[in-house]
C-alpha cells in the first residue's frame, strides 16, 4: 500500500491526510455540482500509476508561491460519460467537447486547490488547461516522490486525480 | 429581457452557464459567446448586451484586462465574474477593475439566480 507522500504534506505545510481530504472534497464538490455524479474515493492508491490506455488526461499548472500540477486521468468511456453529464446530451465519441470538458474539470479542481494554499489569490497563477488523449501513453513526473494520486469510482467507472505540489522559496 | 454575453475559454462551461441561466428561470433574450477577452470586445462592438458573465483565467486576454477594456470604452453594463478564482485579493482586483460581483465555480443554478436575479 502506497500512502500519500510525506514530501507533499511537508511542502504545503499540511498533514498528508488533510491534503488528501482537500483533493477528495474538491473532486466530490466539482463532480456533485457540475457533473451530477456522487463519487466514492478509494484513498489511498495501492500502487503508483503512470501508464494509461485509451484514456484522456486534463492538467493545470500552478506557479508562484507554490508550483505544481493538478491532473485528472480518465478512461475514454468515463470521460465521455462526464462530458455527457456536463453538457446534458449524449456524447458517444472522443471529440473536442470531451477534451474541453476534462480541461475544465482540471481547471475547477486546480482552482479549489489554489484557494486552499494561496493567500488571497494573487500569489499563485493557474495555467490554462492542457489535455492529452491517446491509446497508450505514459506520464513521467520529474520526481514521483512528491506526487499524490487518489482513485475515485462512480457506477463501475474509475479515474484518478493527481496532485504534484512544491512550496517555492521566497 | 436582455442579451447576455458569456466570456469563457471553455465551450463546455459556456454551454453549462447558458443552460443554468434558463434552469434558474432568468429571462434572457440572446446569449452571445466569446472564448477570451478579445473575442468579448469584438462581440460588444456589434451586439448590445445587458449583462456580461466572464471568466478570469483565459488565454490571449484574461478577464481582468477584459473588464478594464470594457470600462475604458465607456460601458457601464454589469459584469459578473464566473471563475475558479476564489481568492479575496483577486476578486477585489476584479471589483476594483469594474466587476460588480463574482460567482465561484462550481456553482448551482440557484446560486446563479441568487447573484443574477436582480441584475436583469
Amino acid at each position: 500500500m502506497t500512502p500519500l507522500n510525506l514530501a507533499v504534506a511537508e511542502a504545503t505545510n499540511l498533514h498528508e491526510d488533510e491534503l488528501a481530504s482537500y483533493v477528495i472534497t474538491a473532486a466530490k464538490e466539482v463532480f456533485g455540482t457540475m457533473v451530477m455524479m456522487e463519487l466514492e474515493d478509494s484513498y489511498p492508491l495501492r500502487e503508483p500509476i503512470t501508464h494509461f490506455s485509451c484514456s484522456v488526461t486534463g492538467m493545470v499548472g500552478l506557479a508562484g508561491a507554490y508550483s505544481g500540477i493538478l491532473s485528472i486521468h480518465c478512461p475514454h468511456e468515463f470521460a465521455m460519460k462526464i462530458t455527457s453529464n456536463m453538457l446534458g446530451m449524449d456524447v458517444e465519441e472522443m471529440s473536442a467537447d470531451v477534451h474541453d470538458a476534462l480541461g475544465e474539470i482540471a481547471n475547477m479542481l486546480g482552482g479549489y486547490v489554489k484557494q486552499i494554499i494561496s493567500k488571497g489569490g494573487l500569489d499563485i497563477n493557474l495555467s490554462i488547461p492542457t489535455v492529452i488523449s491517446g491509446e497508450e501513453y505514459t506520464i513521467n513526473f520529474m520526481s514521483d516522490s512528491d506526487c499524490v494520486s487518489i482513485p475515485f469510482t462512480y457506477d463501475g467507472g474509475r479515474f484518478l486525480v493527481g496532485l504534484k505540489l512544491k512550496k517555492e522559496s521566497a | 429581457m436582455a442579451n447576455v454575453l458569456i466570456v469563457d475559454d471553455s465551450s463546455t462551461m459556456r454551454k453549462i452557464i447558458s443552460r443554468a441561466l434558463r434552469q434558474a428561470g432568468i429571462e434572457v433574450d440572446e446569449i452571445y459567446e466569446a472564448a477570451d477577452g478579445i473575442e468579448g470586445l469584438n462581440s460588444l462592438s456589434s451586439n448590445s448586451v445587458g449583462l456580461i458573465l466572464s471568466d478570469i483565467n483565459m488565454p490571449n486576454m484574461d478577464g481582468l484586462e477584459f473588464i478594464r477594456q470594457v470600462r475604458a470604452n465607456g460601458s457601464n453594463v454589469p459584469i459578473v465574474m464566473i471563475t475558479t478564482e476564489g481568492g479575496e485579493d483577486i476578486i477585489r482586483e476584479a471589483i476594483n477593475s469594474g466587476a460588480c460581483d463574482s460567482i465561484k465555480k462550481p456553482f448551482t443554478p440557484d446560486q446563479l439566480n441568487e447573484k443574477l436575479g436582480g441584475l436583469l
